[in-house]
């Protein structure tokens, strides 16, 4: 009953706000801007990220918290060295992932190359290229309802496929690389379409099952590695043998330099990014998946099987997965493949996904951000702590994921449609 | 296999009518002649397989012949397994299918001790899985305090991840080793304060929430570790003595098992009583399962439901931040990135078989511990049949196992993940 007294009353602000003149451009703009609206929401969730961010960079520190033990004496130590500490790290993070400064000094002095001043940007788009698919294996996932944790399994699974094709076979540049691209996404797929069949046969949650399948894919391959069938014939410790030359996944832009890595993966990944967009909003199929994660029940009765879209779409999103660990054993080059190729690409998936809200657009943009962070971190440490990326990655998809959260610190209005917010299924 | 029992109601079941379990018995009949097959056809005639008492009778080796040992517990499986292919009275089925997966269980022990060089060293190997139980009982308990109450805790790998780190941090810092521990489960603590937060006062969900808490706390201990490493003297590994309960440690078996552990076994088993009696046996108990399973019912009845939440979460963050201590001061050693390797969510499978029961639990976590152990012991004696790195995948495996076999039957609090705003239905 109380929601049926409440409506009325909500909607008296709507019967207000229809005065004789338009408001003004300004007005309209500040509404937005106050407003717990998902672009609003996001740029402050990234805003706070980086705040908070800052201040556990400040209380970790040695040396500045030092200054704070005379605060009172001299405060203006205390905020300088906070200030100068906050500034570096980030200024530090930015000359990583875009654009180093110095370089560009050096490049405007006619001592660095153009490809020198790319750099940077070359190592954002590197390490943003397996983000783009396990994000968008993990969002293809939650728009069926399910949260595919098991990115970083389907992934390993998917490296070691294309690394057995892109060493084993013997094939002609034009054969071989799409091949052995095409076994990757298919390890990933069948890896991934367990927690899927676990889930149709047996309602076992699919959180659960691809946690296990991660720990288990893992130690799968700190033992493939050592076979004798993998390991490198070369060198003694953990590292396989490398793809053939015709399966090297070529650089892009390796005419302006050869330190410039990132390579056709990327080209790639947009297209997956593509591909996932026509599949959900355009396919029959995504429809399914969509019907499905909005409501299973209606669906059943609809007359759609819910366990055979539930396989089915582990199965593409593992896929999507899979390419990324193509993505990464084929774009290695000529060393071989180790325990740490795969860094936690799979699981920084989950954020990617989060903040792209499940959209391949956003989908991209995101895993360009987190893989400026990464980039960025990996370049600027001992100095910066490698894992602020982690952090900072961590803190903004919590804000995402709470956009309540958000408008309750910064005191937001509520938009008109609500929150915009993802689910997940319970047990 | 829940069709025939299904089909008849509750109250019309004759308790003594034999009852026909096809795909149990048909299971474990199968997994008995594999046992016979591997006794007969693969273990070599003259193997022997040692049980050792290497703590209290130290010069006790009982040498059993392999084959025939592994024969009569591959005999015992599959006559369990024809039993209840024929049909057995439904209330020997727990007992029977008890028996059946020991016995089966036994039967591989016996196979995989008879490689020369391992000796089952009985003593050590139940003690250390007592102990390695630990980490499962721990996060699964504070599971089970969380989701009874209805909220859905996936964040228990992170809340292990920050005791573990908090709890070297306080003992370091204050040089007492048991302030640490108090440390790890404050730090548990105001990690499930912001999950109660977010499920309860801003109804996120709690699953997606869950997982991220995990990466925040991942990212968390990661960069502070990095940074204090700088500093001297702020993660170095603190532990606690070991407690012999006098002569009571001296019998064999039982002693070293029971009377020689840390003290943290024993908090464990007293937690485990405390927590069972609490849920079941006081008005806090009955309040908050009313709140897991019906939260409108529980409101029309007066109770704050999001307050009862709030706090049980809130609260269930000492047990998981304690079982983080686990990890660096239980085991002697100094906090390293993501060393918790995904045991919190190992637990919440603990929490599922356990059946969201603290006695339930008990039994998961030893069935776990056991397995672990188990497996790092054959890892270590070298002489093993498979390669460590899968002995290693053995408990992720076995809790894949028994999530797809049990959690359709396993029923979840009828309310749990489900957040309640004050006013519904």
């Amino acid at each position: 009953m109380s929601t049926d007294t409440q409506a009325p009353a909500a909607d008296q602000p709507d019967a207000d706000e229809t005065p004789e003149q338009k408001p003004s451009f300004m007005r309209l703009f500040g509404r937005y801007l106050t407003e717990a609206n998902s672009v609003m929401v996001t740029i402050y969730s990234l805003l706070l990220a980086f705040f908070i961010g800052g201040i556990l960079l400040i209380v970790s520190d040695e040396y500045v918290r030092s200054t704070y033990t005379y605060f009172f004496a001299r405060p203006q130590d205390a905020l300088s060295a906070s200030w100068y500490l906050v500034r570096d790290s980030y200024i530090a993070l930015f000359e990583g992932a875009i654009l180093n400064l110095s370089t560009l000094e050096r490049y405007s002095a006619g001592t660095a190359e153009f490809g020198d001043l790319l750099r940077p940007l070359s190592e954002t788009l590197t390490y943003a290229t397996p983000l783009i698919f396990t994000g968008l294996a993990v969002g293809l996932a939650f728009r069926a309802g399910l949260f595919n944790i098991g990115a970083q399994g389907q992934m390993i699974f998917g490296m070691l496929g294309a690394l057995i094709v892109g060493f084993a076979l013997d094939l002609p540049p034009v054969l071989h690389l799409p091949l052995a691209v095409i076994a990757g996404a298919l390890a990933g797929a069948a890896f991934g379409a367990v927690p899927g069949v676990l889930k149709a046969t047996t309602g076992a949650h699919e959180v659960i099952s691809s946690i296990m399948l991660n720990n288990i894919a893992a130690l799968f391959l700190v033992w493939a590695i050592g076979t004798e069938f993998l390991h490198s014939e070369t060198k003694s410790d953990l590292i396989t043998k490398p793809v053939d030359e015709s399966a090297v996944m070529p650089k892009l832009l390796s005419s302006l330099g050869e330190s410039l890595r990132v390579n056709w993966a990327l080209i790639i990944g947009v297209a997956a990014a593509v591909f996932t967009w026509w599949l959900l909003s355009r396919s029959t199929f995504g429809f399914r998946i969509r019907a499905v994660g909005f409501n299973e029940h209606a669906s059943a009765t609809a007359g759609m099987r819910i366990g055979s879209t539930y396989t089915t779409t582990m199965a593409v999103a593992g896929g999507l997965a899979g390419l990324a660990g193509a993505a990464l054993s084929l774009g290695v080059g000529s060393s071989g493949v180790t325990t740490n190729t795969a860094l936690e690409y799979g699981f920084d998936g989950i954020t990617v996904a989060l903040l792209g809200r499940a959209n391949p657009g956003g989908i991209v943009a995101a895993a360009l951000l987190f893989g400026a962070l990464k980039a960025g971190a990996l370049s600027a440490q001992p100095d910066v702590p490698v894992d602020i990326s982690t952090l900072l990655q961590a803190i903004i998809v919590l804000f995402i994921a709470a956009p309540a959260l958000v408008k309750a610190i910064l005191h937001l209005r509520t938009p008109r449609g609500g929150l915009v917010t993802l689910e997940a299924k319970g047990w | 296999m829940a069709v025939d029992t299904m089909t008849a109601s509750p109250a019309l079941v004759d308790e003594t009518a034999p009852v026909r379990y096809a795909k149990a018995g048909g299971v474990l009949a199968a997994l008995g002649l594999l046992l016979l097959v591997i006794a007969f056809a693969v273990i070599d005639g003259g193997a022997t397989t040692t049980i050792s008492f290497d703590r209290t009778l130290t010069d006790v080796e009982w040498a059993l012949p392999t084959t025939a040992c592994v024969a009569v517990f591959g005999a015992i499986t599959a006559a369990a397994g024809a039993w209840m292919l024929v049909g057995l009275p439904k209330r020997r089925f727990k007992l029977v299918s008890g028996i059946a997966v020991a016995a089966f269980v036994l039967g591989l022990l016996f196979w995989a001790y008879s490689q020369p060089g391992t000796v089952f060293r009985a003593e050590s190997i139940l003690a250390g899985a007592l102990f390695l139980s630990l980490p499962y009982l721990f996060g699964a308990l504070s599971g089970v305090v969380c989701e009874r109450s209805g909220v859905i805790n996936i964040g228990i790998e992170g809340q292990f991840l920050m005791g573990a780190f908090t709890g070297v941090l306080v003992a370091n810092i204050t040089g007492n080793v048991y302030a640490g521990m108090v440390g790890a489960m404050v730090a548990g603590l105001l990690s499930t304060m912001l999950l109660a937060l977010l499920a309860t006062k801003y109804q996120v969900n709690q699953v997606v929430v869950g997982v991220i808490l995990n990466l925040l706390a991942l990212g968390f201990t990661s960069f502070m570790y990095d940074q204090l490493k700088k500093a001297e003297g702020l993660n170095s590994a603190f532990t606690v003595p070991t407690l012999s309960w006098g002569p009571l440690a001296d019998i064999p078996v039982l002693g070293p098992v029971l009377f020689q552990q840390k003290i943290f076994v024993y908090i464990g088993l007293v937690l485990v009583f405390v927590v069972w009696f609490l849920l079941y046996r006081t008005r806090w108990g009955l309040r908050t399962r009313a709140v897991g399973e019906h939260p409108a019912a529980a409101d029309s009845m007066g109770v704050n439901v999001n307050r009862l939440r709030y706090w049980n979460v809130t609260l269930a963050g000492l047990i998981s931040g304690f079982g983080g201590a686990w990890f660096t001061i239980a085991n002697s050693l100094a906090f390293s990135k993501n060393m918790t390797a995904g045991l919190g969510f190992v637990a919440l499978a603990v929490m599922i078989v356990g059946r969201w029961n603290p006695l339930g639990v008990l039994a998961g976590a030893l069935i776990f511990g056991f397995t672990t152990q188990v497996a790092r012991d054959l890892d270590a004696a070298g002489g093993a049949l498979v390669p460590g790195e899968f002995l290693q995948m053995l408990p992720y495996a076995v809790t894949l196992v028994v999530v797809a076999g049990l959690i359709g039957k396993a029923k979840a609090p009828a309310a749990d993940g489900v957040p309640y705003h004050p006013g519904d239905k």
